[in-house]
């Protein structure tokens, strides 16, 4: 070929682009937004002890909704990042994607119905009984549940799932043997009855709690022993098989790729699973999950990003869900270290943090204000948020302290978003009151280590709770006999401990109640911590998906009410 | 030297490279102060559960019995257990790889179909302006960052136009073939499912260009650097001297001989792609080695990490040795020695 061959060829190349572009482009953008038109934030909110608020909705525009579904009717199509999953085995899932699954798979005895996180209902467990003294309990089982292998669910299958969690020790198991230690505590009546003995009484409302965990889902016994091995209870093939009586039955885990669930056709509840598919699908780059969302691909999208979140609020067809997660992130001050063994030291530098700046700034509003160590939502939950900058303050509490020139102290930190930026603002922060902060950085493996050694002295850290009690964070944060996080930051406190201790007691949920609002207003003036914020999840789902929340642990979340109504 | 003397000289060779990285993978995923029963338990797991856990998968004994214990393992074929999918690693790598050799099949297809060409137009138009737009195409290839290149592919020809599918290896409501090879393409070739096939080799398109794009630069470079180098020697003067064609020459002649150091480059650019690109993984969804590796780095998942390790120096030592036979069997004149 001649040069003028070659110019041709290119020019002609050039032309041909542009040509399809602009015939494809903008043709194709215009029927997206013609026939999507509906916008919400939807806002849930939950109330501690009273009945749980409706979702608020904020409309932002309301046209005659015809929203085009792309996805099949009848399968819900999830974008999410499961690279946590390790096994769907519940005695052994303890991990956000695993927990996730595995509840949609198994039912549990009691259950909380999202987003109340204060009432325990029932389940298999249709009622239950407890003794005067609070250690013997009776559970009767719900007739006529079947596995979704047809078998009946009955009392030996309830013996033997909680058993094998006490048996195989696994990972998440301390959820139960922290009240029940032997098998041999775990006993059937007859065939609907189920006895579980405790080690010490506990509040009810506390032991009820943690059976909403996935430990305690119910297998089918029959179906786990015929593939039992070299006694392993089955687990080996329980990581990636179901046997349970839940809405959905684990069809396929492709790792890396997808998690494929199937509806349950021997399900108990009439009408449900409103799908007959869930495919989740393993996106852990966020920046696809905007475009698979967006384009319609996938029906809900769970790990955008803050700043993306605010970009696709307000796209038509797209509706944006917030909830309060169980999961607070707080400066810890290790007492040990000179001078934040004074409490007057302690409280300057909770005055010398800019708390709106970090929410608004930083986490483009994932989170909202909170100061108290038990999370909103919970029983206990105390709304105080006394703190706030106040440059002045802090320097005449550093004074009467007798560092009114301040100090230099580390701030530990993993090196991750948002984590460093919040580190950075606090050194900013304190540097204003006159205390010098050194950030040092650690992978959060490398930190956790040398902080259960209480080997740091400012801590960046967060805390979500395993179960929705609050003894999971009014023990880790108030009672330093636990190991957790008082003692990791040296705070031997009897009286919050006592405290502690006794509300995990009480039998009356009221008194248990204001034990735990006494307590929380105590760590918020003694303790060692700023509670920084409480974090937000914020879902993204195309308007067409029905009945959909997100999930404010990480273990509650129920897909069998999800439906995909056409556009309505 | 005979050939099966050479390799065999070869891959005993091989055995000591891969000792070597055995040892110094041993060494650094264990003396780095990460805990990686603590990643995985999480931060809020009791002290005496990490312990319990760190007995029972052996971290607790001293660090020369497990090395001991590894090598022995290893050489009953078993790479040990993954942490993370408490699987053996030996079945996870049968899992993830062939996904990887597919995407690097098909980018190195990409990288073929424009790098070769683009390499002859370079050195028959030198210096005129075909040579420098080829040359700054490639240059761009090897310039931009993948994954922006990906996300930029994803944005405007799936998101804007539609042309191409978004991540993953299969549209939703397809069903993937039943698992043979576990490369999706060649499983519903067998398997005769025609829409699976149409649909996974749609899939690959992006992935495969972006990866293939980045490879082709160095395949361009060298084509037309031997290319010229070619085109100076003196048979190619007596071709034309005899009154061949240009054509006859370029392609007859010239070009057999320019593409034996391509051949190298290309196998080298084969290794390197198996060892999965985990940045093109992982906007594509695509469930690779390089994903699997990352995880299992990221969750400090030692034998996981090992195994992977291990696998990309078999792969990157056989490519070597491939390239090296390849290359005195197109050249004779190139003796093993």
């Amino acid at each position: 070929m001649s040069g003028k061959d070659w110019i041709i060829v290119i020019v002609l190349l050039i032309v041909g682009l542009l040509i399809g572009y602009f015939a494809a482009g903008p043709g194709k953008t215009t029927t997206v937004t013609v026939t999507q038109t509906s916008v919400k934030t939807v806002t849930v909110t939950q109330t501690a002890g009273a009945p749980p608020a409706p979702p608020t909705t904020t409309k932002t525009t309301t046209t005659q909704p015809k929203a085009q579904m792309k996805t099949p009717a009848d399968t819900l199509i999830i974008a999410m990042d499961t690279s946590d999953a390790v096994s769907m085995d519940p005695a052994r899932a303890y991990e956000f994607s695993s927990c996730f699954v595995v509840n949609q798979l198994y039912d549990k005895l009691v259950d909380f119905e999202l987003p109340d996180l204060v009432n325990v209902k029932p389940e298999v467990a249709e009622k239950w009984e407890v003794s005067e003294d609070g250690k013997v309990w009776t559970f009767h089982i719900r007739k006529g549940i079947k596995f979704a292998s047809g078998n009946p669910l009955t009392a030996d299958d309830v013996v033997y799932s909680l058993q094998r969690v006490i048996k195989l020790k696994q990972t998440a198991s301390w959820v139960l043997t922290q009240f029940v230690s032997t098998p041999e505590q775990i006993e059937k009546i007859d065939d609907y009855t189920v006895r579980i003995t405790l080690d010490k009484p506990v509040a009810p409302s506390f032991f009820l709690a943690t059976l909403t965990f996935t430990t305690s889902a119910v297998v089918d016994k029959q179906v786990v022993e015929a593939h039992a091995k070299n006694g392993d209870m089955g687990s080996d093939w329980m990581t990636d098989h179901s046997a349970g009586s839940g809405p959905f039955i684990l069809e396929k885990w492709d790792r890396e790729a997808e998690i494929v669930l199937k509806a349950n056709p021997y399900y108990w509840k009439p009408g449900q699973p409103a799908v007959k598919r869930v495919i989740i699908k393993h996106v852990p780059e966020p920046t696809d999950q905007l475009l698979l969302i967006k384009k319609g691909d996938v029906d809900i999208a769970t790990d955008l990003t803050a700043e993306q979140v605010k970009q696709v609020e307000g796209t038509p067809g797209i509706n944006v869900i917030k909830v309060e997660r169980t999961h607070i992130v707080y400066l810890g001050m290790n007492v040990a270290v000179k001078p934040l063994d004074k409490e007057e030291v302690r409280d300057a530098i909770r005055y010398c943090i800019d708390y709106d700046s970090i929410i608004n700034d930083i986490l483009l509003g994932a989170a909202i204000k909170w100061q108290t160590v038990i999370p909103k939502g919970l029983l206990g939950a105390n709304p105080k948020t006394p703190y706030k900058k106040d440059v002045a303050k802090a320097k005449e509490l550093l004074a009467k302290a007798g560092v009114p020139n301040g100090f230099t102290i580390e701030l530990t930190t993993p090196p991750t978003y948002p984590q460093i930026d919040i580190a950075t603002k606090i050194q900013a922060d304190l540097a204003e009151c006159g205390i010098k902060v050194k950030i040092v950085q650690m992978t959060q493996s490398e930190m956790y280590e040398k902080y259960r050694k209480q080997g740091l002295q400012l801590v960046l850290a967060g805390w979500g709770s395993d179960y929705p009690d609050p003894d999971n964070n009014a023990k880790a944060f108030g009672d330093y006999r636990v190991k957790q996080l008082a003692w990791r930051n040296s705070w031997y406190d009897d009286h919050a401990a006592d405290l502690a201790e006794k509300a995990a007691v009480e039998f009356d949920n009221n008194k248990r109640k204001q034990m735990y609002l006494e307590l929380t207003d105590y760590i918020l003036d003694h303790g060692p911590y700023a509670i920084l914020y409480q974090t937000l999840a914020q879902h993204v789902a195309r308007d067409y998906v029905k009945n959909y929340l997100p999930d404010p642990t990480f273990f509650l979340e129920d897909l069998s009410k999800v439906s995909k109504a056409g556009g309505s | 030297m005979d050939l099966k003397t050479y390799i065999l000289r070869r891959l005993a060779l091989m055995l000591f490279v891969l000792f070597g990285i055995i040892v110094i993978t041993f060494i650094v995923s264990h003396v780095i102060p990460a805990d990686p029963i603590g990643a995985i338990l999480g931060p809020q797991a009791p002290p005496e559960l990490v312990e319990k856990v760190r007995k029972e998968w052996g971290f607790d004994k001293p660090l020369p019995e497990q090395f001991v214990d590894y090598i022995v393992n290893l050489l009953q074929g078993n790479l040990g257990k993954s942490i993370r999918t408490n699987k053996p690693v030996a079945e996870d790598l049968m899992k993830f790889f062939p996904a990887t050799i597919e995407l690097a099949t098909a980018a190195m297809i990409v990288a073929i179909v424009i790098g070769i060409p683009l390499g002859i137009i370079s050195a028959v138009k030198k210096d005129k302006w075909p040579d420098h737009i080829s040359r700054i195409f490639a240059l761009m290839g090897v310039s931009m960052p993948v994954f922006w290149l990906g996300l930029i592919l994803l944005f405007v020809l799936y998101y804007q136009l539609g042309i191409f599918p978004g991540p993953g290896r299969l549209d939703p409501g397809i069903e993937a073939p039943p698992r043979i090879t576990g490369i999706l393409t060649l499983d519903s070739l067998i398997t005769g499912n025609f829409e699976a096939f149409a649909n996974a080799v749609w899939h690959l398109m992006l992935p495969s260009f972006v990866l293939g794009y980045y490879a082709s630069a160095s395949i361009t470079r060298i084509t037309r650097t031997s290319l010229l180098e070619v085109m100076t020697q003196d048979f190619i003067r007596t071709a034309r001297a005899k009154g061949l064609s240009e054509r006859v020459v370029l392609f007859r002649h010239a070009l057999r001989n320019a593409l034996i150091p391509t051949t190298t480059v290309i196998g080298m650019a084969y290794g390197s792609l198996l060892e999965g690109a985990i940045l093109t993984e992982t906007i594509f969804a695509w469930p690779g080695l390089g994903r699997y590796s990352t995880g299992a780095f990221l969750s400090v998942d030692f034998l996981a990490v090992m195994g992977s390790t291990l696998l990309i120096a078999v792969i990157y030592s056989v490519a070597n040795l491939v390239v090296d036979i390849l290359y005195a069997f197109l050249d004779p004149r190139i003796r093993y020695a």
